[in-house]
């Protein structure tokens, strides 16, 4: 039974430690960005998942075994959240990925030329929104200014302060 | 041995990745080796750990993996706004 279990535990730890090398290799070889985050995404799921199961068998049911799947759980969600926000924010910068044309040469191709609803998704919120944002924060007392002016909601507006004024006068006092 | 085996794996792929982070042309390219740089520095820790016998440096290793996403995002954060979170800091053009 021990020899079984060092046998898969061998070909465990010498499959993840294959896998983790060609993740490597593509992540020298691939032509851009993308493709080379595919390679690591591969390497960084089966790569680890495979060696950590090689160390798992030698560790039997003991607490490093549970220290090992919290390892492996932790790394196999934050690498895809991970390579997903590196991939956003390499498309956001305007890196262009590498298509096939028709002739089969790798063109750098803007995504949004292809999906144009991926615009509406890629459209650089963050800048331009807040600017925007802004002016109407500063607008909003002029708004009721305009609205105090012309005796919409004035007495309230003026009658709100003073009652709350005293308690917390009162208060301070207290 | 078998960890040995393993471990000479991690360590070619950690030699890989340090020459991507090195000539990786956009800043996008070393931070994809930079993080499998800490994905092989867990899986150095978790198996050195086994092969000497001490697995309690795993403690580290799931730091390390903890550590290794919120560095990644941090760093893409800071190179999008030059900037970690002051709102007024994110009226400056990003990149």
């Amino acid at each position: 039974m021990g020899q079984v279990i060092d046998l898969l535990s061998w070909a465990a730890l010498l499959g993840g430690g294959f896998f983790y090398v060609v993740g490597a290799i593509g992540l020298n070889r691939m032509p851009d960005i993308f493709t080379r985050m595919h390679a690591v995404s591969v390497s960084e799921t089966l790569g680890v998942g495979l060696m950590i199961f090689g160390m798992l068998l030698q560790a039997g049911f003991t607490l490093v075994a549970v220290k090992l799947i919290i390892i492996v759980l932790v790394m196999w969600t934050t690498g895809a959240v991970a390579t997903h926000a590196l991939a956003r924010a390499a498309l956001h910068d305007g890196e262009k990925p590498l298509l096939a044309d028709a002739t089969g040469a790798l063109v750098a191709t803007d995504p949004v030329s292809l999906f144009p609803e991926l615009g509406v998704r890629l459209a650089t919120p963050l800048k331009s929104e807040i600017v925007e944002e802004e002016p109407v924060e500063s607008g909003a007392p002029e708004d009721a200014e305009t609205l105090a002016e012309a005796g919409y909601g004035a007495e309230e507006e003026d009658a709100n302060p003073d009652a709350e004024r005293p308690d917390s006068a009162d208060k301070e006092g207290q | 041995m078998m960890f040995a085996a393993a471990i000479i794996a991690v360590l070619i792929a950690l030699t890989l990745a340090v020459a991507r982070a090195l000539a990786g042309p956009t800043a996008f390219d070393r931070l994809l080796a930079a993080n499998k740089i800490g994905v092989s520095a867990i899986m150095l820790l978790a198996l050195f750990g086994f092969m000497t016998g001490r697995p309690e440096f795993l403690d580290i290793g799931i730091t390390y993996a903890l550590l290794n996403m919120i560095g990644t995002l941090a760093v893409l954060k800071f190179f999008r706004y030059g900037a970690l979170g002051h709102a007024q800091d994110l009226d400056r053009d990003p990149g």
